[in-house]
């Protein structure tokens, strides 16, 4: 939003936000929005019908709904991802507490950001997946080992893109301030924590997109609950069906979360002070 | 020009034998020659200089963001040593904060003070309207223009309630017809007020009308040049009648003329002052 404001808008009228686009093209943007999807289906019922699959191998879009309302029914999928949730939930809570702070720490010291940019960006190239054998030994097959994984894989964005936030807020902001007499912990409150905010969610954002895959890939493996517990244990039994469902289910959490979590912080903090400009 | 410079009881500010050198990928560069200056109580003290002549790095030692490599900064008879809630500083570049509303903004040296409520909203309703920002109170800065935002700046920093105003080519990113009303209103504001302002600029007609005394200063390694006193703006000004004053044109002539000296001087010495 580039306004320049000549005169304040009369009371009552809502100023037009990111938030409020669409309008009366609504329907037609969601619609839009679910074509791939139906495409996608379309193709996959096509194949299905195709030729003789055993149900062992692929089953049609219909069996993988009774699958789904089947599992709903019985709360054995309310359980698995509840589990997941939960996981993600408390790790993106753990790794802010922990990597906000450390990412100011390496932010506002420029040696220090110098020293460990190129250490982050090595342990972004160690996937969480890569450190599950190391876990495994270490911890167990048990919740500890997946947290440890989805921490490790949420963390590194999250450090990264506080120390990019910290490092770009305008040097002006921090020398008026301090010629206000602003205190160190006043700096930190009023110019870096806003200021490093917007990249901060940035780095949550991307932190939980690799985070929920790496949580999948863990409870694969570790086998104690969780989505990537139900896919894998199907396969046991050849339940595509269940296979399926669950594959369908972790993506539409995903989005649930980041547009019902992430996506509203943004909205909250960052779009309005116009520091997000589309 | 001694007398005009030399420090006296009433000075507030008294700066001599200021050199600044900076560390740059050409090796270390002198921003300013020892500067000797000394500003009154109450004074309103403009600089002008061309580009790069150190008129920055004296305003920045001046607000204590930096030490001067030699030479001494005394404010009321003290050392400077950094920044303090006694020197406010407005900007040429955008430093109000984005995430705080107009009014937040101007009275956030009053919240860091840990003044009372108050006598901060008093303040604060008092600048807003001095500076003409009524109606904008609950405003975010990227909900403003240029000229507004730069009003913003200045009124947080007048709230503070500092002696001394340092301002750097404040008025320099916005319009021309915005900068003249600015600068009218300084003026108001400073009648208003009574601070020690000391003012950075390019702009020769902006440094002669907003000023008691303009100090001209050489391109780098920057000192001080030439001083020239300019009467009469405690009772007023505007530009209508600035511009066919014949005695104000005659100094905006002058302070030109020695600008301008500095601009078109020979290359020698330059180039053995600083690196091209």
């Amino acid at each position: 939003m580039t306004t320049t404001a000549a005169a304040p808008p009369p009371a009552g009228v809502v100023p037009s936000s990111p938030l409020r686009k669409g309008g009366v093209l609504r329907p037609l943007r969601s619609f839009r929005i679910l074509l791939p999807f139906a495409a996608l289906i379309a193709v996959w019922w096509a194949i299905w019908a195709s030729s003789e699959f055993s149900p062992q191998v692929l089953v049609s879009p219909v069996a993988v709904w009774h699958a789904f309302l089947h599992l709903v029914s019985y709360g054995v999928l309310a359980e698995y991802a509840s589990t997941s949730l939960t996981m993600i939930g408390f790790a993106a809570l753990l790794s802010l507490v922990v990597g906000v702070p450390i990412g100011f720490a390496v932010g506002v010291n420029r040696y220090a950001a110098h020293a460990l940019e190129g250490f982050l960006r090595f342990l972004q190239g160690i996937s969480g997946i890569a450190w599950l054998p190391l876990a495994i030994i270490w911890f167990g097959f048990t919740h500890t080992t997946t947290l440890v994984i989805v921490v490790y894989t949420l963390i590194v964005p999250i450090v990264f893109n506080t120390m990019i936030g910290v490092r770009a807020i305008p040097e002006p902001y921090m020398l008026a301030l301090r010629s206000l007499g602003a205190s160190r912990l006043r700096m930190v409150k009023d110019v870096y924590l806003p200021g490093a905010l917007p990249s901060i969610v940035v780095g949550l954002r991307l932190g939980m997109g690799y985070g929920w895959r790496a949580l999948i890939a863990a409870e694969m493996l570790v086998r104690k609950g969780g989505l990537g517990d139900l896919i894998f244990g199907a396969r046991t039994f050849g339940q595509i069906d269940r296979i399926i469902t669950g594959m369908i289910v972790i993506g539409c959490l995903y989005v649930v979360v980041d547009r019902l979590i992430v996506q509203p912080i943004e909205n909250l903090t960052v779009a309005r002070w116009g520091v997000l400009r589309q | 020009m001694a007398d005009d410079i030399g420090p006296s009881s009433r000075d507030k500010i008294v700066v001599s034998g200021l050199r600044h050198f900076f560390d740059s990928a050409g090796g270390s560069v002198q921003a300013t020659d020892r500067v000797d200056l000394a500003i009154r109580a109450g004074e309103f003290v403009t600089l002008v200089g061309p580009s790069g002549c150190g008129k920055t790095t004296l305003l920045k030692a001046l607000a204590g963001f930096i030490r001067p490599t030699e030479g001494t900064i005394l404010c009321d008879g003290a050392p400077v040593r950094g920044p303090g809630r006694e020197r406010g500083v407005v900007f040429q570049e955008l430093a109000i904060l984005p995430w705080r509303t107009v009014r937040r903004n101007i009275g956030h040296g009053l919240e860091i003070a840990r003044r009372p409520r108050a006598e901060r909203e008093a303040t604060v309703a008092r600048l807003i309207e001095l500076t003409g920002l009524a109606g904008f109170e609950d405003r975010y800065p990227h909900e403003l223009s240029g000229g507004m935002r730069q009003r913003v700046a200045v009124a947080r920093t007048w709230a503070a309630d500092p002696d001394v105003i340092l301002m750097d080519e404040p008025f320099a990113a916005v319009d021309a017809m915005t900068r003249l009303t600015l600068q009218e209103e300084l003026v108001r504001l400073c009648a208003a007020t009574a601070k020690t302002v000391f003012f950075i600029t390019h702009s020769v007609d902006e440094a002669v009308f907003l000023t008691d005394r303009v100090l001209v200063m050489t391109r780098r390694p920057g000192r001080i040049k030439a001083v020239i006193d300019v009467p009469g703006r405690a009772s007023g000004r505007d530009w209508e009648s600035f511009k066919v004053d014949a005695a104000m044109q005659a100094i905006v002539e002058q302070v030109l003329r020695l600008v301008r000296e500095e601009r078109g001087a020979a290359t020698p010495a330059a180039a053995a002052g600083a690196p091209a």
